[in-house]
């Protein structure tokens, strides 16, 4: 196998690696931020007003 | 809303953020840890953006929101490369950058692919919501090629002190965010102090990395713990 398709390779078997831990991770997520740059307060991703939010159906 | 010791922690990081790179350019190492130095000096940027918008516009304004994710993504893509620099120092001996550099491209086209996938099924705000997910899949990615990189020092018996201290501390901050967003998941009232601890390992990455740019020489090498049996 030449050494462009062992690079390929590597990065597939990364990618899916960590797209696999990140499912494991957050199976039972509340939504929330995950991981976050710098120590600046995390603010909740994408729920515009302070409305409650509704459960999904 | 953020308190007093949130604003104290937010603090402390930027004041730690900006010590790394004062610490580099003392010892003269800023341009040969370059993507590291550019993270933290972003961080510190940014940090001094984030706190002006939440001056002028609040916490839970949208503006806020969308400073801090398209921010957040900026800097994620630049820690993916700073992750990527160790890399091509690890394995500077075997020539192997230009497939580096190569893997680096793919995982990155890989993985805002991906990204674009997710969002594509289950949001009308494409962009906004494309720049949150490509973030947090790249923070995936990069604890997983610091594992690797990890299993590859040990291998390759890497015993330059300042390289290990990064990969190493680089390690632990992926790692605890990861084991902290699972714990407070699982039992989210019996962890409810975990708030604090990711701005906390927000300082701890830059302390870390400003101690070892103080401290540890460039040339420094670790003591084997023990040596190859090599059989005549």
């Amino acid at each position: 196998m030449s050494r462009k398709l062992t690079t390929l390779f590597f990065a597939m078997v990364v990618l899916a690696g960590a797209m696999g831990l990140k499912t494991a991770v957050t199976a039972h997520g509340l939504g929330s931020v995950l991981l976050a740059n710098g120590p600046a307060p995390v603010p909740r991703p994408w729920l515009n007003g302070p409305a409650p939010v509704p459960r999904p159906w | 809303m953020p308190g007093s010791v949130d604003y104290a922690i937010w603090f402390l990081g930027t004041l730690l953020e900006a010590l790394v790179v004062v610490c580099a350019l003392h010892r003269k190492i800023f341009t040969r840890y370059f993507f590291l130095n550019l993270y933290m000096l972003l961080d510190v940027l940014v940090s001094l953006g984030r706190f002006r918008v939440l001056l002028h516009d609040g916490w839970s304004s949208t503006t806020y929101r969308y400073f801090y994710f398209y921010s957040d993504a900026l800097l994620t893509i630049t820690l993916f490369f700073s992750v990527i620099s160790l890399y091509v120092f690890v394995f500077e001996e075997l020539k192997v950058e230009k497939y580096l550099r190569l893997g680096a491209v793919l995982l990155l086209a890989g993985t805002s692919w991906f990204s674009y996938a997710v969002v594509n099924q289950s949001s009308q705000r494409m962009f906004t919501h494309f720049a949150f997910e490509l973030s947090q899949n790249l923070y995936f990615v990069g604890l997983v090629l610091t594992f690797v990189l990890w299993g590859a020092i040990l291998k390759l018996r890497e015993t330059r002190a300042l390289l290990v201290q990064l990969v190493l501390s680089l390690g632990i901050y992926f790692s605890t965010f990861a084991a902290s967003y699972s714990l407070s998941n699982l039992r989210p009232n019996a962890f409810a102090h975990m708030v604090y601890l990711v701005p906390a390992m927000g300082c701890l990455l830059p302390l870390s990395w400003a101690y070892a740019f103080w401290r540890v020489p460039d040339g420094a090498r670790l003591a084997p713990s023990r040596l190859a049996v090599i059989p005549r």
